[in-house]
């Protein structure tokens, strides 16, 4: 039961993905342009501070930023 | 006597732009501020490393106390619309009103709500609840601009209205034609993704600040690469939707267009330069002093190389027969107020789209009443009311100038900024890190100048080709206009004073002064790092 409440919660947040982007990517694509590009901003700047990590783990003994 | 005092009107569009611009110092900060902590705070959940939680804390608190402030230098402003501008209100009232309210009732409540939860919830929501409220007051503050933008953008470019003859108001038509209003999507977005700018120059400065004192640097230089990687992508969108306005002032608001680019006359496809610096003289009509690029105005306006861009003098020439029209609508329509004879309809609604111009012209009518002009004195009133239908080049010119010279510049520092911050070799380049630093209010500049830019160039109508911003103003005395102009002046001066000296004072004490390095085992690594 918890599995499929899971995959039913899952599969409306698709629809509900989709029927946005249709609808908001028709009639206003600056609005739907925003809401995908402010996710992908935070997303670089997240795997940004991701990818530092990995630096400073291979780099530590340098230990300049 | 005329019935409107221009002294009157000129100071409450004074005090009108010195609230918007005081509150408008606040508001690109905390726009910006609440996706950068929602960044942080995602890597916290995702990886668990406490520094994460450091770093969403300690920009969080200084978003606090931006947001403290935002708020109490815009709520005044929304009843100035009520106290200054009563007959703009009166005649827009509907449809400015509308996304008003909703700001307030949706956008507001739910920023202001979740706001005490985000700095309240750390010890007492899961980490994935305090996320999705962290992303909520994101939205939240964002949707507040949405719907401020939707209302500006409505006056702009009033879609989803027409104007009422018997009530004499513009009348709401569609809630779907004033929300997605091409003007309200570009300058939505154009809008946010500069508060981006701003929040990213905000840490990439304050961190460059503790990289240059040698204090947190791993805190700090974990923030700079975020912000600066926030920042680069964010300038570019910036300048995208920049682009994009500009298009669309090109096909609807051609007066603005022309006094951005300093175009007295018809463009010349395709050698037509874009001017770099040049003196824009209002009085005389013409620009001195011009530097400018050749071949680069056409395509950057209109996107083509063969079609021109019609110039400011051209476009009063043009708007004569409108001008004449709209007198002839306004006669109409105190006809129809006083008798309601059809006829008098027929013919208002016939000259009903440049009725503004009309009112635009009674400024010269005797006692500020076209239907006393007499037939004899129309084309004189035409020529008196032509180079009205412009606004202020000189400052349309440069504030816009302005704006893209400093989102120039931010293109090129966040672009180093990232390389630099990438190649782990921040900490050699101390004059860079300086400049980082000092560049912290220049973005808050640029929102400035290009609000400015916005609002000078829709003059001289507060709703465009609708309702001239001389006739918008209430009717005050100008004693009264002064007096809370000072009031304003002294109180907000006061609050910028308390945001500067906040600021300051907790960006100077840094994260570890309010106990937040508490790393458990990550703090072993970082001293290691550290020596």
């Amino acid at each position: 039961m918890k599995i499929f409440l899971r995959f039913a919660g899952l599969g409306l947040a698709l629809v509900v993905a989709l029927l946005f982007a249709v609808f908001v990517g028709d009639q206003g694509p600056w609005y739907f342009a925003w809401a995908v590009g402010t996710v992908m901003i935070i997303l670089v700047a997240a795997a940004g501070g991701v990818l530092f990590d990995a630096q400073t783990e291979d780099h530590v003994s340098e230990g300049e930023f | 006597m005329d019935l409107i005092n221009p002294a009157v009107v000129d100071l409450s569009r004074f005090q009108f732009a010195l609230t918007a611009l005081y509150h408008f110092m606040f508001v690109p900060l905390t726009l910006g501020l609440t996706f950068m902590l929602a960044a942080m705070e995602t890597v916290y959940v995702v990886t668990g490393k406490q520094v994460y939680k450091d770093m969403a804390l300690f920009w969080g608190k200084l978003f606090g106390i931006n947001f403290a402030l935002g708020v109490a230098t815009g709520l005044t402003m929304e009843f100035e619309f009520g106290t200054n501008w009563s007959m703009y209100s009166r005649f827009f009232g509907d449809m400015f009103g509308t996304p008003l309210a909703i700001e307030g009732l949706m956008a507001f409540f739910m920023e202001s709500t979740f706001v005490g939860l985000m700095f309240f919830g750390w010890d007492r929501l899961s980490k994935p609840v305090h996320l999705a409220i962290t992303y909520l007051v994101a939205l939240g503050s964002n949707l507040s601009a949405l719907w401020i933008l939707v209302a500006n953008a409505s006056m702009n470019m009033p879609n989803g209205a027409h104007f009422d003859p018997e009530t004499l108001r513009m009348t709401f038509d569609s809630f779907v034609g004033v929300v997605f209003n091409p003007d309200a999507q570009a300058k939505f977005v154009h809008t946010s993704v500069a508060g981006y700018v701003a929040a990213s120059m905000f840490v990439m400065g304050i961190s460059a600040f503790y990289l240059l004192r040698k204090e947190h640097r791993e805190f700090a230089a974990r923030s700079f690469r975020m912000a600066a990687l926030f920042g680069i992508f964010s300038t570019v969108a910036v300048i995208t939707l920049g682009d994009v306005l500009g298009r669309l002032d090109y096909e609807h608001q051609p007066t603005k267009i022309a006094a951005i680019e300093g175009l007295w006359h018809t463009s010349k496809p395709p050698y037509e330069p874009w001017i770099i610096a040049a003196l824009p003289n209002d009085a005389k009509q013409e620009s001195s002093y011009e530097i400018g690029v050749p071949f680069v105005l056409t395509p950057l306006i209109t996107h083509s190389f063969t079609t021109p861009i019609t110039g400011m003098i051209e476009l009063e020439d043009a708007a004569a027969p409108r001008i004449e029209s709209g007198i002839a609508a306004v006669s109409a329509l105190r006809r129809y107020e006083e008798g309601h004879q059809a006829a008098d309809l027929e013919m208002f609604h016939a000259h009903q789209n440049d009725m503004g111009y009309g009112l635009l012209a009674s400024r010269h009518a005797p006692n500020q009443d076209v239907t006393a002009i007499p037939p004899e004195q129309i084309q004189s009133v035409v020529e008196q009311t032509k180079p009205d239908i412009l606004p202020n080049v000189f400052v349309t010119f440069w504030s816009f100038r302005l704006m893209v010279f400093l989102g120039v510049f931010f293109f090129v520092l966040f672009a180093m900024a990232s390389y630099l911050s990438l190649k782990n070799q921040l900490e050699r380049n101390r004059l860079f890190l300086k400049i980082c630093m000092w560049a912290i209010p220049l973005p808050i500049l640029a929102t400035e100048f290009g609000w400015i830019t916005a609002e000078a160039g829709r003059q001289p109508w507060t709703v465009f080709e609708r309702l001239p911003t001389f006739m918008s103003a209430s009717t005050h005395s100008v004693s009264y206009m002064l007096f809370s102009l000072a009031g304003f002046t002294v109180l907000y001066s006061i609050f910028i004073a308390v945001e500067l000296y906040l600021m300051f004072k907790f960006a100077r004490l840094g994260p570890e002064a309010h106990g937040q390095h508490d790393h458990g085992a990550d703090a072993d690594h970082l001293s290691v790092v550290a020596h």
